[in-house]
């Protein structure tokens, strides 16, 4: 078994940090890799570029979602405190292969497995709480199985209440822009509400083939990163695929009228030299509330990384000004939050 | 008789294959799941409330509209048996049935049922 | 045929298909991507790669639905494979009624897959879940005015008639819109490319972003055997299934099966997908109408 399974591509999930080499968006295209889109699939944990000190606890919570046996690999990177006996790599030139040997100890035993960083314990006690010992008050009140339930809020459409369901997305998302932790508040697949946690890591994009990957051509996207986009070939499936047709009309528009559709044409027609967006003191909110998950995907990754950083900084952000905003008062900040 | 008795025994091929790559994975591995490892992805974030809730559905009058055609496949199995003997009368009489069945849809498409809100 | 030859070839045929499958969708992929080759064992490397590693479970999870979504998926692809025809009068569930019985494992595979959404109580599997349904469910109506269509001309809700009737013409030509509305059904069971709502990129993997291990393998080898039983239905209704001369029927049935499976995964890799209220409207304002009027057509030549 271990045998058949150390031919298959290696799986690696990677999490992008603050300059990670140029090279990462490429790796898919090395045959002896797959990356892969969720830590549930993977084996190794490649952690690409730095991580800033707030990121880190979201690293540790990420490593420890991969299923055993696992390992983490930091390339151009300082490996974080609780993971300092992880392989790390300087060198570009054998990175691919320390990933394949890492996996294969991993196989047959010789490298270990890494155990939990976190604390074995529930996110909140609810063994023996309540009428049941499942941890719940009443209805839908207290934490049963260690954490609360959903509560219901009004549509900001119509007015209907069912459950708004709130939580931070990212930094280690596929489909998220790398860097990027929002607070969305989502009733059904529609974004209600949305703040920014941690801004978008600056340096060259790839939104291109992010967008051709959330359009379901994962092929192509391998092809758009191989590099000559001149090819007419290329050209011609893109067109025979219907992205057009795919991406609404008028979907993320910007003030100067450029929308998802015009932006993802420059992007693949022209991928050295994307488009600069005017954002004029257009928010996230401006943008995402209202869209559907997929349709809020896309736009968030139409955008060049500095438009998309300056989008976010112009979005109002209660976590952000806390980090920033030393001078304020706590009881004042509270009553901003409210 | 043989087809309910043939679709229990793939009904029960198909758990047992399922069982069969839990028993061949993992036996070497830690059997526990521990509580970080539980945890949802949302890619790093720590989730703020369970997942299960009163989710809102966008689609669910174009639902209503789908239960009328479905209902209208009743119908139709009988029908496409026997619609060669009784010739154009029966594709008259399911005519003017889809076209009653299509003014629902228009009128639907008037309601907007169709968009996600 | 007696049932337990009869069984064992139809256990050959799925994992034969599953196999060649695997190898299809990676032979695809990679010829679009530019990239190299792909080894003929590469689908046992993969499985054995996932059966290494851990099946994680969530917090609070369904795991007997969970359980069940998986290995269901895989039950409904099997029965859909048992009720084709492999030679004149041999089917696994030979019955008078299989169209029907096709019928209700389409809309099993909805409830199924929601389930196997569901299972994992973790936000991203359960926006795929919904969301599905929304598509799952209209693209039903499409494949069975189709399939109602063909059964016309053979008076008969018996696949087994169906194929007979094809014996001096095929339906793919007697009824041309018939296989392409059809096909979209096949990328919509089989959560691929332009149809795939519940487990897509957006979503990091959406139903089985939580998969891992066994669970993994189990959900992948459903999928896949999905895309055989759907083409084998698919070739049964439209081209001939095992109609043809020299070789055996199943010999045929499979060539044909074959064709249908690399045009399915070819147009997966090849569509780009739409969100889904825009493929909500396209359905019902657009594809329907086109299922009315193949029926229209099929009735008009089933008479004439």
């Amino acid at each position: 078994m271990a045998k058949l399974a150390s031919q298959a591509p290696v799986p690696v999930f990677v999490a992008q940090g603050d300059d990670a080499p140029a090279e990462t968006a490429r790796l898919c295209l090395n045959s002896t890799l797959t990356i892969v889109e969720t830590p549930r699939a993977a084996a190794i944990l490649l952690v690409a570029g730095t991580i800033p000190a707030s990121l880190i606890p979201n690293l540790h919570r990420l490593h420890d979602q991969l299923p055993h046996p696992r390992a983490t690999v930091f390339w151009q990177a300082e490996p974080t405190d609780l993971l300092s006996e992880a392989v790390t790599v300087r060198n570009d030139d054998n990175l691919v292969s320390v990933l394949t040997d890492t996996r294969s100890s991993l196989l047959s035993g010789s490298h270990g497995t890494e155990a939990d960083l976190l604390p074995d314990a529930p996110p909140n006690e609810w063994r023996g709480v309540g009428s049941h010992g499942q941890g719940g008050k009443g209805m839908m009140g207290g934490t049963p199985y260690g954490r609360p339930m959903a509560m219901t809020a009004a549509d900001f459409r119509d007015g209907l209440e069912l459950d708004a369901y709130t939580a931070d997305f990212g930094p280690f998302l596929p489909m998220f822009p790398p860097g990027l932790v929002l607070t969305l508040t989502l009733q059904g697949d529609v974004i209600q509400k949305v703040s920014v946690v941690h801004l978008p890591f600056a340096g060259e994009g790839n939104a291109g083939a992010a967008l051709l990957r959330l359009l379901g051509l994962p092929a192509l996207a391998k092809r758009l990163l191989r590099g000559p986009s001149d090819d007419a070939d290329f050209k011609r499936l893109i067109r025979l695929s219907g992205v057009r047709a795919a991406i609404p009309p008028g979907l993320g528009c910007a003030p100067n009228g450029s929308d998802v559709r015009e932006r993802f044409e420059r992007l693949t027609t022209d991928p050295g030299n994307p488009s600069k967006v005017h954002v004029d003191g257009v928010g996230l909110g401006d943008l995402l509330i209202g869209l559907e998950w997929h349709e809020a995907m896309l736009v968030l990754n139409s955008f060049d990384d500095e438009s998309l950083r300056a989008i976010c900084a112009n979005t109002s952000s209660p976590e952000l000004e806390e980090k920033n905003g030393d001078s304020m008062d706590h009881e004042g900040h509270a009553g901003h939050m409210s | 008789m043989t087809t309910l008795i043939t679709i229990f025994l793939v009904l029960g091929l198909s758990v047992l294959f399922t069982a069969g790559l839990r028993t061949a994975s993992g036996t070497d591995l830690a059997d526990h799941i521990t509580n970080p490892q539980q945890r949802p992805v949302l890619g790093g974030s720590d989730p703020k409330m369970h997942a299960w809730q009163r989710f809102h559905v966008r689609y669910y009058t174009m639902t209503l509209v789908f239960v009328a055609f479905e209902m209208e496949m009743m119908f139709m199995y009988p029908w496409a048996v026997v619609f060669v003997e009784e010739g154009p009368k029966a594709l008259a009489e399911m005519g003017m049935f889809l076209t009653i069945l299509s003014v629902g849809i228009l009128y639907g498409w008037r309601e907007g049922i169709f968009r996600w809100e | 045929m007696t049932f337990a030859p009869a069984l064992t070839t139809l256990i050959l045929f799925l994992a034969i298909g599953i196999w060649i499958a695997a190898i299809l969708d990676a032979v695809f992929y990679r010829r679009i991507s530019g990239q190299g080759g792909v080894s003929v064992l590469s689908p046992f490397y993969a499985a054995a790669a996932h059966l290494s590693r851990q099946r994680l479970t969530t917090e609070a999870p369904d795991r007997l639905n969970w359980y069940l979504a998986i290995a269901g998926y895989l039950a409904i692809a099997t029965i859909g494979l048992a009720v084709v025809p492999f030679g004149p009068e041999t089917a696994v569930i030979g019955i008078k009624t299989s169209v029907v019985l096709w019928g209700a494992c389409e809309s099993l595979v909805v409830v199924l897959v929601f389930l196997h959404g569901w299972s994992p109580n973790s936000p991203l599997a359960l926006i795929g879940a919904y969301r599905y349904v929304a598509i799952g469910l209209p693209i039903m109506l499409l494949s069975m005015f189709v399939l109602i269509a063909a059964a016309l001309p053979a008076r008969s809700l018996d696949l087994r008639d169906i194929v007979a009737s094809q014996e001096g013409l095929w339906n793919i030509i007697r009824q041309p819109l018939g296989l392409p509305l059809f096909l979209l059904l096949g990328l919509s069971l089989t959560l691929r490319g332009p149809f795939d709502y519940a487990d897509s990129a957006d979503l990091a993997g959406g139903t089985s972003v939580e998969d891992s291990g066994a669970n993994r393998a189990g959900w992948q080898v459903a999928r896949l055997a999905m895309l055989v039983g759907f083409s084998a239905i698919a070739a049964s209704t439209f081209l001939g299934g095992y109609l043809g001369p020299i070789l055996p029927g199943i010999v045929w049935l499979a060539i044909k099966t074959l064709i249908l499976m690399a045009v399915v995964i070819g147009l997966s890799h090849l569509l780009a997908r739409m969100p889904v209220a825009r493929m909500l409207g396209l359905i019902w304002k657009f594809l329907l109408p086109i299922a009315f009027v193949d029926l229209l057509l099929a009735g008009l030549v089933a008479l004439a």
